[in-house]
């Protein structure tokens, strides 16, 4: 495994923890849409990214 | 809605999706790679669009409103860490279609057969993947059926829905194989994706706006916005229902089959970036919906009856609502066809073609052609037994699928692992996950997917390590994927 891919990998395991953790522990109680609702599209907007970044490279 | 309307939607459905079907015919094909792959050369916005119709389909509209409906936002929750999950494709994808190329693997199976040297790997996973799929499958058709049934207040009948989803499912498979199933199921997908977005738009424009819409649930259903809410939520509950689900892209060979059909890497990132689109959209678009019924329709008995009463509700016109039902019932099927598909290529070449010597490409292609209708009728009667949510159902089957992953992990990382360890650790866990679906036992709340992913990781890795590997495939195959990754995706080359 390449060293940026590695990275890439570090990064989204970050990501994917985030989304378990944060709505148990700091959003519990914020009943808003601006809670739990707002920070998993958030994830599902980074995780888009990151795998812009990941593919940058592949070609024909 | 009246029957007579639906079943004129349905009918303008069939006829439409079968000239489609047609038109992608391209000459007999005879090869197993021709008929279950398209002799890999798929052009990535049809691989994004069929990945996503496979993917997304009665379990999103129908369960994943309904589990919203159920418990609020943790539906989301779980369902961004399916996504999250497909993250996988980017780090799995090239190393599939690398060796796809090289060997000419028609399943993932077959590849971990060779790759681990042993044919009774592909044999033993094969079997998993049939007997844990047929659930799945079944999942969808008893989609189809709740939505017609609920649509039309019991007019058209549960099982007429469930029969005429497998009915379509079996000739849509038949007519040219993948190809017929990619091309009909991009149709369904770009009018489900439509369709869908308007719905939920006029929804919440119906219901006051968006302001207007989340004030409602802040204040009336302030639950809704939290985990765990009214409790169905609790943290066991999520990690039990989203370990196996973010394994999804690895473990299910209906779509990890998908990474070795695009004709070049830029067409499979067409399709993962295509696919992240399209699921990030689709997700939203059915956790709105439950959230609408919960505003529209509290106390509904089942929660998977949100999407039937939303649709045939005033606020939302009435073609409009054909129009997304006969979308739904469309990808319902694109998703059993393309289990079906990737079931009978695996009963052919990975379980029949590794037990009888001598088996030819054109036998074993005669002998998938059979198993896709048994496989439908299995799942047709599974649906029947109406047995518990989509969704958890749906988990339940990714449960015992996970149980592959460390072995697909291993095949590309691990020099050491072995047939034995493949073996056992499939085997054994597989049949753990078995028992405790069956008993409905939690150890420790924990649900099966937690307890198979975790045991088939220890036996893969200890009885490996008690196991001669088979070193030279290993290095041949490891030292392949790292040379060409390194040449094909370093950043400098033009």
């Amino acid at each position: 495994m390449a060293k940026r891919e590695l990275f890439w990998g570090i990064m989204s395991i970050l990501v994917i923890l985030s989304a378990y953790f944060i709505p148990y522990t700091v959003l519990t109680g914020v009943e808003r849409w601006y809670g739990s609702f707002l920070l998993w599209i958030l994830v599902g907007v980074v995780v888009i990214i990151i795998n812009l970044f990941i593919t940058r490279n592949w070609r024909s | 809605m009246s029957n007579s309307f639906i079943w004129w939607g349905i009918v303008i459905y069939i006829i439409v999706s079968l000239y489609i079907a047609y038109l992608s015919r391209s000459g007999k094909e005879t090869s197993m790679s021709g008929y279950f792959l398209g002799n890999r050369k798929m052009n990535g916005f049809v691989s994004a669009l069929s990945y996503s119709a496979t993917t997304y389909s009665a379990f999103m509209m129908v369960g994943l409103a309904g589990l919203t409906y159920r418990g609020g936002v943790g539906a989301l929750g779980f369902e961004i860490i399916y996504f999250a999950g497909v993250t996988l494709v980017a780090f799995f994808g090239p190393r599939f279609w690398l060796v796809g190329n090289k060997y000419g693997y028609v399943t993932p199976v077959e590849m971990l057969g060779d790759r681990y040297n042993h044919k009774l790997v592909s044999v033993v996973i094969a079997l998993a993947s049939c007997i844990f799929l047929i659930p799945y499958s079944a999942v969808q058709l008893a989609g189809v059926g709740y939505l017609v049934e609920g649509m039309t207040n019991g007019g058209i009948s549960f099982t007429t829905g469930v029969v005429i989803a497998t009915v379509l499912a079996i000739v849509f498979s038949f007519i040219a194989g993948i190809r017929s199933v990619m091309w009909t199921d991009s149709l369904q997908a770009l009018l489900m994706i439509v369709a869908s977005t308007i719905v939920v738009l006029l929804l919440i424009q119906g219901l006051g706006g968006f302001r207007e819409f989340f004030g409602t649930l802040e204040a009336n259903h302030p639950e809704t916005l939290t985990v765990p809410g009214n409790g169905f939520w609790s943290f066991a509950t999520f990690l039990s229902m989203t370990v196996p689900w973010l394994f999804f892209s690895l473990s299910n060979p209906q779509v990890s089959q998908r990474m070795f059909m695009p004709s070049s890497l830029k067409s499979l990132r067409t399709m993962l970036l295509g696919f992240l689109g399209f699921g990030l959209v689709y997700t939203l678009v059915s956790v709105l919906w439950g959230y609408s019924a919960i505003i529209m329709f509290p106390g509904l008995e089942n929660a998977d009856k949100a999407t039937p009463s939303l649709l045939s509700s005033e606020l939302v016109p009435p073609v409009l609502g054909l129009i997304v039902m006969v979308a739904i019932i469309a990808a319902a099927i694109s998703t059993i066809d393309s289990i079906m598909l990737t079931l009978a290529s695996l009963f052919a070449r990975d379980v029949y073609g590794n037990l009888r010597k001598g088996v030819d490409e054109r036998r074993q292609l005669a002998i998938g052609k059979i198993v896709m209708p048994i496989i439908a009728i299995m799942a047709f009667a599974f649906a029947e037994l109406q047995l518990d949510l989509i969704a958890v159902l749906s988990v339940a089957s990714s449960a015992g699928l996970a149980v592959s992953v460390p072995a697909i992990i291993g095949a590309f990382f691990w020099k050491k692992g072995t047939a034995a360890g493949v073996i056992a650790s499939v085997s054994i866990s597989g049949i753990l996950v078995l028992i405790l679906e069956m008993t409905a036992v939690k150890p420790f709340g924990l649900g099966s997917g937690v307890w198979g992913l975790a045991s088939s990781t220890v036996l893969f890795i200890v009885v490996s390590l008690l196991t001669k590997a088979p070193t030279e495939k290993a290095t041949e195959f490891i030292d392949y994927v790292n040379s060409e990754l390194k040449q094909k995706l370093s950043p400098n080359k033009s």
